[in-house]
């Protein structure tokens, strides 16, 4: 797997091999990440897409220390932090790694006001040193997401959906992390909303230089916002490259399929479109046994030999 | 093109819910009509009414809403011969469950989990409503459910009707749900939200599966959305609402290659182009009214950059573009000021219409 390896700049995240299983029962185990590799950049953004169940969440989840991975490695900064981890490296990742979640509603507490939701990473942390002091950095945060600091006195059920998830956003970026996964941040959200909520996001990232992982099924948003992209499908990483490169050349059929099933909003040419139909059961095409084939660049497609002779 | 013969007609209608907090203004008089095998779109934001109104026209209303005033004139056919015209709103409960709801209008939800029982096998549920609405014989039944899971697309159709909810995926639940409603050959489907809990691919494949059989039975068909790339596959009529009013009506060419409303502007401009490279997203500034409290004016003039004086006054009135398009905002009086389209999304349109052939079609 070293060929995935980024060749100009030492990757701020490196993913080798993950697997994630879950035993539900002696004879059962839902294997839901099968070696998946990839690399994220310092103030990069990866976009990972796939339809529901195809492991996209796990993998976040995974890489954040939710779950603890069956096999594979992950480093982050330069530290190994998929097994064991020392209190030095375990307080290095939660502080330089945060995550956004899906719903802003189920993941604000009804009961705490927002200055104290979004202050509990530097309560934590220790990270100010009188209440004057961490007033200011939340209402700073409140700034940057562009809500206001009198907004730190009210509860999660006061604000609209879209506030929301600037609370989840800011309560994220007080750590000032490196890297922060968005866990379909935006799939819950009006679409008039998304735009307001995805352009905050790279505003950020241009003034901190943070690394996003994107993980989403909405094609279209994750094209606008990714740098590179990797398609997932029954826990395979299935193609990676850029965003120019997944869209202007798919290789893989899968790939191909999901592309062509994006809702286009013009009238004339959706009416006469229909998606690409793919079938894993059919199709003859064993993830299993593909490795990762280089097309060009940094674009990688896992297949067989044969396969990659009959789609290129 | 056959004459079209309206089955579904909303007037005026409008909607109050009693919360903690006070009244909430969700309807203001939306007017809405269906013809016979045609596909209307409504789209708008959460909290436009979109989802409400459908509700009104099932009769299905939660506890604390009022209709406070309106009309809903439903028709269908009784026998091939004898064409009944009916006011829902004057319909009692239960009048309208024994001869409307799932009969005559049927509706998918956004949730095929929540709209299914989990407690009960797909197919028995698929059966359900035959056998209480028309007294079908078991077997009957049966067979018609069988045939209904092949017209939706299932494999295994009998060893599916066997399953729970549970052991199907989620594409597979909303063809269910898409069999059910279809099971007492409905006249009339609302979809409210029927893909957006789906993955793109798999929505694709139900909204063609819909338009199918839509062609195949003459149904009409109300989708109710927030995503302009299902409007734009399969309506044939666009309405787009916010706070609660209709702001700008017609077909979907109209409403996509000739927008008025400044908010359908916005909307179409927020999309993320797949055409283009922009650094930025166009988003529409600031949020929704707040439906609480009493509305002056166009709702929209607070967002909108275009709004004149008399927006924060007056509530704009429909104004009639052409025969099927029609848009409120004062932008279209006679004695406004001439306000051009933003010029990204004249571009975009431009675009559009060169890339779908709209030129070659219209020229033809």
């Amino acid at each position: 797997m070293n060929q995935l390896q980024s060749n100009s700049v030492f990757p701020l995240l490196e993913v080798k091999g993950l697997r994630q299983y879950f035993p539900i029962s002696r004879r059962y185990t839902v294997k839901a990440v099968e070696d998946v590799s990839f690399y994220i950049n310092p103030g990069e953004t990866y976009g990972l897409v796939g339809e529901s169940g195809s492991g996209k969440t796990t993998i976040g989840r995974a890489i954040i220390r939710l779950y603890n991975p069956t096999a594979g490695q992950i480093f982050f900064d330069g530290r190994d932090i998929s097994g064991h981890m020392n209190r030095e490296t375990e307080r290095e990742l939660r502080i330089n790694m945060q995550m956004i979640f899906q719903d802003p509603m189920a993941c604000l507490n009804p009961r705490q006001k927002v200055a104290d939701i979004i202050a509990q990473g530097i309560d934590i942390h220790h990270r100010y040193h009188s209440l004057k002091e961490r007033s200011e950095m939340v209402s700073d945060i409140l700034h940057k997401v562009g809500l206001a600091p009198e907004h730190a006195d009210r509860y999660p059920h006061q604000f609209s959906g879209g506030q929301r998830q600037r609370v989840g956003i800011a309560r994220a970026l007080i750590m000032n992390p490196k890297l922060i996964i968005a866990d379909e941040c935006i799939s819950a959200l009006d679409m008039s909303i998304q735009a307001q909520v995805v352009n905050l996001m790279k505003d950020i990232q241009q003034e901190t230089g943070l690394a996003y992982l994107f993980i989403a099924h909405d094609l279209s948003m994750v094209k606008y916002i990714s740098d590179r992209i990797g398609v997932l499908h029954l826990g395979y990483l299935l193609e990676t490259g850029t965003t120019e490169e997944i869209f202007s050349h798919p290789v893989h059929p899968y790939t191909q399929s999901l592309i062509s099933a994006i809702p286009n909003p013009n009238p004339l040419l959706e009416r006469n479109r229909t998606a690409k139909k793919y079938d894993y059961k059919t199709s003859g095409i064993d993830y299993s046994a593909g490795s990762m084939h280089l097309i060009e660049g940094t674009h990688y497609v896992r297949c067989t030999d044969a396969e990659l002779d009959g789609w290129v | 093109m056959e004459r079209k013969e309206e089955i579904l007609t909303v007037r005026n209608l409008n909607i109050s819910f009693e919360t903690t907090a006070g009244t909430v203004r969700a309807v203001r008089g939306v007017n809405l009509s269906v013809n016979r095998g045609e596909t209307v779109a409504i789209v708008g934001e959460s909290g436009s009414g979109k989802s409400v109104s459908a509700k009104a026209i099932m009769g299905i209303l939660a506890k604390n809403g009022t209709i406070d005033g309106g009309k809903i004139t439903f028709s269908y056919y009784r026998s091939p011969e004898e064409r009944v015209t009916r006011e829902i709103l004057d319909m009692k409960k239960e009048e309208i469950r024994r001869h409307i709801n799932g009969k005559r209008i049927a509706m998918v939800f956004q949730d095929p989990m929540t709209s299914l029982n989990p407690l009960i096998p797909v197919g028995k549920q698929i059966m359900e409503g035959m056998i209480w609405h028309y007294n079908t014989p078991k077997e009957e039944a049966k067979a018609r459910a069988l045939e209904l899971m092949k017209l939706v697309g299932i494999t295994d159709a009998e060893k599916r009707m066997k399953n729970y909810p549970h052991q199907l995926s989620g594409g597979m639940r909303q063809r269910i749900v898409i069999a059910i409603a279809l099971a007492c050959d409905p006249e009339l489907l609302i979809c409210d939200e029927p893909t957006t809990a789906l993955d793109v691919t798999i929505q694709s494949r139900i909204l063609e599966l819909i338009q199918e059989i839509q062609k195949k039975r003459q149904l009409s068909v109300i989708y109710i959305t927030h995503d302009l790339g299902v409007v734009a596959k399969v309506a044939d009529r666009v309405n787009v609402m916010y706070a609660g009013k209709i702001v700008e009506s017609g077909t979907v060419n109209d409403v996509f290659y000739d927008p008025r409303h400044p908010y359908t502007w916005g909307l179409l401009s927020a999309m993320p182009d797949l055409g283009t490279d922009d650094e930025r997203l166009y988003t529409i500034p600031g949020s929704p009214p707040n439906l609480l409290h009493r509305i002056t004016g166009d709702a929209f003039a607070p967002r909108n950059k275009y709004a004149l004086n008399i927006d924060s006054r007056l509530e704009p009135p429909m104004f009639r573009i052409s025969d099927t398009h029609e848009a409120a905002t004062w932008l279209l009086h006679p004695r406004a000021p001439k306000v051009e389209l933003p010029e990204e999304l004249r571009d975009r349109i431009e675009r559009m219409k060169r890339e779908g052939g709209y030129y070659e079609s219209a020229a033809e």
